[in-house]
């Protein structure tokens, strides 16, 4: 009958359970009446109830436990009766004449181990005898069972001993006790693998979880063979591995297979797995397609990884080529197994190069390797590089992440994040073209691990070839793809970007030359990035490129040449900005022709006054043509006119018609309020503006300062908000006071208390807001410093006397 | 045994068997047999009603010629089957579940015999009967049972005879 189901299993259970305690009881009471052979009944009545075969494992097992725990009591009896003197002869013939085998075999081997216990007479043949005579139980269930109880029974009492200690009682050596557990390994791997054909086939998942769930009793053989202490490395190889892998292999079951290797991996010492790789591996390429090896030797991997890294171990041999074994090994494996697929493949490729990391961390080639070996494979599964568009791994895919596309850049991190150092990364040959492999999304996501990876670890990158390497490896971050997506996320491409604009200050040259070069290289790719990508990484490029025209400037008494290179280098930022107006962007050259106006001042080579006016005019020329907003506008000319006022390049042929140029563009502005503010801040031009004739010193024109400022008085007049007219007069009124201070003669006293009368005339008509109480404070605290400095006198700065406050 | 002489040495001496090959301890058992009864469909109305099942059939045993089949038999099917087997075989040839005489009385609230509950039953008590039947050796061999579980249609007029296996 077979096994019933749960509910049913229950009651089952429960009988059995009771019968069982009804014998024990039975048996316990005639044994202290010494009643033995009445004993013995009850023991045979009560090991009769493990005979049933409508139990499912799991209560069997119960039932089985539940026994064990009775008989022990008579192991106990027997013991007792031998150490009195009572001799039990015969006893192991007697219960043979049990009626049934389940409680002859369970009788058997309990007065076996007795009589090992109390002598060691025949131990040999004991042990040679049990474990055949479970052959009598073939069912899978019981014969398991039994001989488990085999197991349980001879722990710590087989010989482990090269020698017979007395050849005349014949206690048996370590290789009887490895032929115990060989033979009782085999028997009950056989048993086991049997349990999958019995029942109807529709049930087939429910045996396969029942077998997992008994899997522990077949493992334990090996458990105990891996404490005889007395195997060495020889005969682990030649009597003990080879003929578990024999049985392995023969009996082409998944289950057992995937179980079992991974059981010899955890149980027996890496010295031996170490010495018989070779054998391990093999028998992996010849299990049964269904069998996930990957696992089974990522878990030899992995375990042998930690061996060679751990303090208090002897490391790998030297000679032993560890890496090449597994290369080869997994070499051979794939070739066996055309149906593995692709992610697994590459999965093994992982943990090879997790091996070559942990075991070799010097040896880049074999990384390399690695990497080679996984665009062969590739290759031959007939996949093909930068056909893109039907890219096989796509990360995306049906927007499900594809397994190997995932697994490819588990693969390709490995040694990104082991070496830190991407420059490192570069010597890898095959590390580009494995990353060909997948799709736009992976490839992308590939790129920002990269230069993240840079960006965390401050890898500066010092030459141009490696520039041109990373930036092709990272391509889909610097110019569009083939295979892209018609829209972007343009949240991720904004951050994307961004990471490529920090990344560019990694690039830094030991030479200025060399960094030319760099520089060059980088625009190249760069430039192709289209409108959106390079206002992200335009404008660091024309910063790094500044930077190395000071460097040049400080070189200047090593390199000769270093006006011609720096000229250079401003024509590679006028091209460079002049991309970026190509690229419909305005407010972004602005400022960076400003900036390197400034530079260009400031470095002072040859013929840099006319790249400064260029810088300047196109600078203005971006204001009139491109700025349309007033605020924006506002905010540009008031850029243009201090950059300018911190200028001192120009000769006064060019500082005029420029100076002139920004009054004319200050008063141009549209509103009012912004013309009055522009020809206020203008007014310093003719101050501390500075020309080549000056000699680095401020022009100081009062006269032309006087005007603008007047002329901002005019039109804060024509302002028709009261408020806003107030808040410039005051403005004015603090310009007039610093040039004032600074010592401008064309300032009076008397023009400074006609602007504080008109003030104080007007402030108090204001409407009572927060503006106006801004505007009042800004007065109240201008009226306070002039009180302190007439208070001060006449010792700094001009005289305030007769300033009416 | 213990400290004693060993004079029974001859009687415990263990025979020499041959060892299983390891091919052997690892075959797939070579006696496979599995028949299951599924689908019931009743066809026709009124007198002419009736519910037929599919039978299918997976083997590894030799004797059968083909290794996988599914036919569509009925009750009346199965008694001739059973009579066949009760005439030529020498097998106590098991019972088959009742007629359910009481249920094709007419006036009946239900459906009688073509109640779902019933052709379930029915269907169980019809799986068990072949299996055993089917498992036995001897009805192995019987030229009806063959004809009855492998080929679609069941002449009534075969000659009866054995099936030896080839």
């Amino acid at each position: 009958m077979p096994p019933s189901q749960s509910e049913d299993q229950e009651k089952l259970l429960e009988e059995a359970s009771k019968e069982v305690k009804v014998q024990a009881f039975e048996m316990k009471r005639c044994l202290d009446k010494s009643k033995l052979m009445d004993g013995l009944k009850h023991a045979s009545n009560m090991l009769g109830e493990l005979r049933t075969s409508s139990l499912s494992p799991k209560s069997y097992y119960e039932l089985y436990m539940q026994v064990c725990d009775e008989v022990r009591h008579l192991e106990q009896f027997l013991l007792d009766e031998y150490q009195k003197g009572h001799k039990v002869a015969d006893l192991y013939e007697l219960v043979q004449y049990a009626g049934n085998i389940v409680p002859r075999l369970y009788l058997l081997i309990t007065v076996g181990m007795v009589y090992i216990k109390s002598s060691q007479h025949s131990r040999k043949d004991i042990m040679k005898d049990l474990v055949e005579m479970c052959r009598g139980v073939q069912h899978p269930l019981r014969g398991l069972f039994l001989r488990n109880y085999l197991l349980q029974c001879t722990r710590n009492i087989l010989p482990d001993a090269e020698q017979e200690e007395d050849p005349e009682v014949k206690t048996g050596t370590v290789e009887d006790s490895i032929d115990f557990f060989l033979l009782n390994f085999a028997e009950m791997n056989k048993l086991w693998v049997r349990m999958q054909h019995q029942g109807h086939t529709r049930d087939h998942e429910k045996r396969e979880k029942e077998r997992r769930e008994l899997k522990i009793l077949v493992g334990t053989n090996l458990v105990r063979l891996s404490q005889l202490e007395t195997i060495d490395g020889n005969r682990y190889k030649k009597l003990v591995l080879s003929e578990i892998l024999e049985q392995l292999v023969s009996c082409k079951d998944y289950i057992a297979q995937e179980y079992l290797m991974e059981c010899i991996i955890q149980v027996f010492p890496d010295e031996f797995h170490l010495d018989t790789l070779d054998l391990f591996l093999k028998a992996c390429a010849d299990l049964n397609p269904t069998v996930n090896v990957k696992n089974i030797i990522i878990a030899l991997i992995d375990r042998l990884a930690v061996f060679a890294t751990r303090d208090d171990s002897a490391g790998i041999p030297d000679d032993l080529k560890l890496f090449d074994i597994f290369s080869e090994q997994i070499a051979v494996i794939i070739q066996a197994r055309p149906d593995m697929p692709p992610e697994d493949i590459v999965a093994l490729q992982v943990s090879l190069i997790n091996l070559a990391l942990k075991c070799y961390p010097d040896r880049v080639d074999f990384i390399d390797k690695v990497l080679e070996t996984t665009t062969e494979i590739f290759h031959k599964l007939g996949l093909e590089q930068n056909l893109y568009p039907h890219s096989f791994f796509c990360l995306r895919q049906s927007k499900q992440s594809n397994p190997v596309a995932k697994e490819l850049i588990r693969l390709l991190k490995i040694p990104l994040d082991s070496y830190n150092n991407i420059l490192v990364l570069l010597k890898l040959k095959h590390f580009g073209m494995v990353v060909e492999y997948l799709d736009y999304e992976g490839r992308r996501s590939m790129g920002k691990l990269i230069i993240s990876n840079a960006l965390d670890h401050k890898t500066q990158i010092p030459l141009q070839e490696q520039v041109d390497q990373i930036l092709l490896l990272v391509a889909p971050l610097v110019q569009d793809q083939v295979d892209q997506p018609a829209e972007d996320d343009p949240e991720e491409f904004a951050e994307d970007q961004s990471l490529m604009g920090r990344f560019l200050n990694l690039l830094e040259a030991e030479s200025a030359d060399q960094q030319y070069l760099i520089l060059t290289a980088a625009r190249k790719h760069f430039g192709n990035g289209g409108n959106k990508r390079i206002k992200y990484t335009l404008p660091p490029l024309v910063f790094s490129a500044l930077r190395l025209a000071y460097r040049y400037k400080e070189l200047s008494e090593e390199d000769d040449k270093w006006e011609k290179k720096c000229q250079k280098i401003f024509t590679f930022c006028h091209q460079t900005i002049s991309a970026l107006i190509k690229a419909e962007l305005a407010e972004l050259p602005l400022r960076l022709f400003l900036q390197g106006a400034i530079a260009a001042g400031q470095i002072g080579f040859e013929n840099h006054e006319t790249v400064a006016y260029e810088f300047m005019s196109q600078a203005f020329s971006l204001y009139e043509d491109e700025i349309s907003d007033s605020k924006a506008q506002l905010a540009a000319i008031t850029l243009i006119i201090c950059t300018f006022e911190k200028t001192s390049c120009f000769s006064e042929e060019n500082h005029e018609p420029l100076r002139t140029q920004c009054a004319l563009a200050a008063s141009k502005l549209l509103k009012k309020p912004d013309q009055c503010q522009g020809v206020g801040v203008c007014s310093h031009l003719f101050w501390s503006g500075r020309t080549t004739e000056s000699e680095g010193e401020e022009i100081r024109v009062g006269e032309r300062v006087v005007e603008c400022l007047k002329k901002a008085l005019r039109i804060a007049k024509q302002c028709m908000d009261p408020t806003v007219q107030v808040q410039l007069f005051v403005e004015i009124l603090n310009r007039y006071l610093y040039f004032f201070e600074k010592g401008n003669d064309k300032i009076t006293v008397q023009i400074l208390n006609q602007l504080l009368e008109k003030i104080r005339e007007d402030l108090p008509n204001l409407e009572d807001n927060e503006e106006t109480e801004q505007i009042t404070k800004h007065f109240q605290n201008t009226l306070e410093h002039l009180r302190m400095k007439q208070e001060a006198g006449e010792s700094d700065g001009p005289s305030y006397e007769g300033l009416t406050l | 045994m213990g400290d004693r002489e060993d004079p029974n040495a001859a009687d415990t001496r263990r025979l020499n068997t041959t060892k299983q090959s390891i091919e052997d301890a690892y075959a797939a058992p070579a006696n496979f047999l599995e028949i299951d009864i599924a689908n019931p469909e009743t066809h026709g109305i009124a007198k002419k009603r009736y519910t037929d099942y599919e039978v299918r059939m997976k083997t590894n045993l030799p004797v059968f010629k083909l290794k996988e089949s599914s036919v569509r038999r009925r009750y009346s099917d199965f008694e001739w089957l059973r009579s066949e087997l009760e005439r030529d075989s020498k097998i106590v040839v098991p019972p088959l579940p009742g007629k359910a005489f009481k249920r094709q009385l007419p006036f009946r609230g239900d459906d009688g015999i073509f109640e779902d509950e019933f052709i379930e039953e029915r269907r169980q008590g019809l799986e068990a009967f072949l299996n055993r039947i089917a498992g036995h050796p001897l009805a192995q061999n019987e030229r009806c049972l063959h004809m009855f579980l492998q080929e679609q249609d069941i002449d009534k007029n075969y000659t009866p005879g054995k099936i030896r296996n080839t």
